[in-house]
């Protein structure tokens, strides 16, 4: 029965180690999937002026990862037509996107800034804005990169090792 | 309506809610609602013959401490939901002051200007909307029509009005009774150069007002430009535009008169006295360059049919005057 339950302990905190340290390329992939979004938004205001809401819902249907709900959801807020500003419906959305996206503090807060450029401004502004956040996110990828390298293999160790120190101290 | 499926979702929630306020308090008078006009830190206003400020409750008032103050931010969130949220869009309507919603209605704008090398850029900061609602009176030019024809050809005409008083809607409706044939022995191709896109109601390419089957439509396009192409690729009867007055008008006029095409345009005037006394117009009142001048006014509302002349005779060939409906 011991042995049972040290093998319990041992396997649960090793997938805890496991997953949290998927979760550090999960940041680098969703990061990524958003800079390529922003790319086609240049492209769709730049070159062919299209509205926000239908770029948006242009570009929620080719993003592939978890990403594509910061999109999909900004589109069906602004479709709603509760008399929602950009600005509001992209905040409202990337609220209910916390919950689901695994992304840092200072990513989100990028994500937030760039809500209140949206769509106020002429074609210039809008996507020098764009520009200027798709590189705030470039460096958030970077350090997401690091933090990988240098901690997941750290995150999968400390699982192991916690679920043994738990065994030594209990058992 | 058109208008309130058309308008009233781009208003600011505040705003839209004391529209529809109107409605219920006043049932009689919304389908007579010609202008909602939002100014930043100015009451609420809204055209309807008279200009009536408005209450936080939608009621009427001629009372400024009343009436309901819409603040700048409402103003902005406005434009932005006119403009889809995507104000990118509309820069050259930025330039030229006014946005064109589905349904045709106009949303005039005025505010401060961004200027370089003394021409216009934009309207950088939007601080006033004039929403003009668009009305479609199918009809009212029938009782015209045998006037401003003559021998089976459609006669040069001018309509001539104060502001606000009908002339792109009376412009329409005979256009689309030229081009459709209707109360007329045959129908006649028009050519149309809507440029700031009021005639046909230009949203997006599409119009959205009927100005008839056997019309070619050049939208947003410079009326020289406009008129030279379509006389050289589409073979009207007719060319139709709105507003003449500005230099070099009259040349263009001209010009179709040497093709020998009619025209039908309209031109801001009080009456013929003061359409012949303005500079850029009375070559054509006493040339006779038109033949028949249609005058509306707002006397018992808009379009009401002061009377028609004859520019050949300077005679008046109609004299009733009644509301055109």
């Amino acid at each position: 029965m011991k042995i049972l339950g040290a093998v319990v302990v041992i396997t649960a905190s090793t997938m805890a180690g496991w997953i949290y340290s998927s979760l550090l390329k999960k940041r680098i992939k969703i990061i990524g999937d958003i800079i390529q979004a922003l790319h086609w938004l240049v492209t769709e205001i730049g070159y062919a002026t299209v509205p926000l809401m239908e770029a948006s819902s242009k570009i929620s249907g080719r993003i592939q990862g978890e990403a594509r709900i910061i999109f999909s959801g900004f589109t069906e807020e602004l479709l709603a037509s509760k008399g929602l500003i950009a600005d509001e419906a992209w905040q409202k959305n990337l609220a209910a996107c916390r919950k689901k996206l695994f992304l840092h503090n200072q990513d989100w807060m990028i994500l937030e800034n760039f809500g209140r450029t949206l769509g106020n401004t002429d074609r210039e502004h809008q996507l020098s804005a764009i520009r200027q956040n798709v590189e705030r996110l470039k460096v958030q990828e970077e350090e997401a990169i690091k933090d990988q390298e240098k901690n997941e293999k750290l995150y999968r160790y400390l699982g192991i090792a916690i679920g043994a120190l738990v065994i030594l101290i209990f058992y | 309506m058109s208008f309130e499926k058309n308008i009233l979702p781009y208003l600011a929630p505040k705003i839209r809610g004391i529209v529809e306020s109107i409605k219920q308090n006043y049932p009689g008078i919304w389908g007579k609602l010609e202008e909602i006009r939002l100014r930043a830190e100015r009451p609420l206003q809204i055209e309807i013959g008279d200009s009536l400020l408005v209450t936080a409750e939608g009621r009427l008032t001629a009372d400024q401490t009343q009436a309901f103050i819409v603040t700048q931010e409402e103003v902005i969130r406005t434009l932005q939901l006119i403009g889809g949220n995507s104000l990118y869009t509309l820069e050259e309507e930025l330039k030229e002051g006014y946005i064109t919603l589905p349904g045709g209605h106009r949303i005039g704008l005025a505010g401060e200007c961004l200027v370089e090398q003394g021409s216009l850029v934009r309207i950088k900061r939007i601080t006033s909307l004039n929403i003009r609602i668009a009305r479609e009176l199918k009809g009212i030019s029938h009782g015209l029509l045998p006037f401003l024809m003559e021998e089976g050809r459609p006669l040069r005409t001018i309509i001539i009005s104060p502001p606000q008083a009908g002339k792109t809607t009376l412009l329409r409706d005979i256009i689309r009774c030229f081009s459709n044939g209707e109360q007329l022995p045959f129908p006649v191709k028009v050519g149309l150069v809507d440029e700031r896109g009021e005639i046909s109601g230009c949203y997006q390419g599409v119009p959205q007002l009927d100005v008839g089957i056997r019309t070619d439509l050049l939208s947003g396009c410079p009326k020289r430009e406009g008129v030279f192409l379509l006389l050289r690729t589409m073979g009207p009867q007719v060319i139709a535009t709105d507003e003449i007055g500005r230099p070099g008008d009259l040349e263009i006029i001209e010009e179709i008169l040497n093709t020998g095409v009619g025209f039908i345009t309209t031109a801001h005037a009080w009456d013929t006295k003061d359409f012949s006394a303005r500079p850029s117009l009375r070559k054509l009142w006493f040339h006779g360059l038109v033949e028949r001048v249609v005058t509306l006014s707002r006397r018992f509302g808009p379009g009401t049919l002061e009377g028609i002349w004859d520019g050949r005779t300077k005679e008046q060939i109609f004299s009733r005057v009644q509301r055109l409906r």
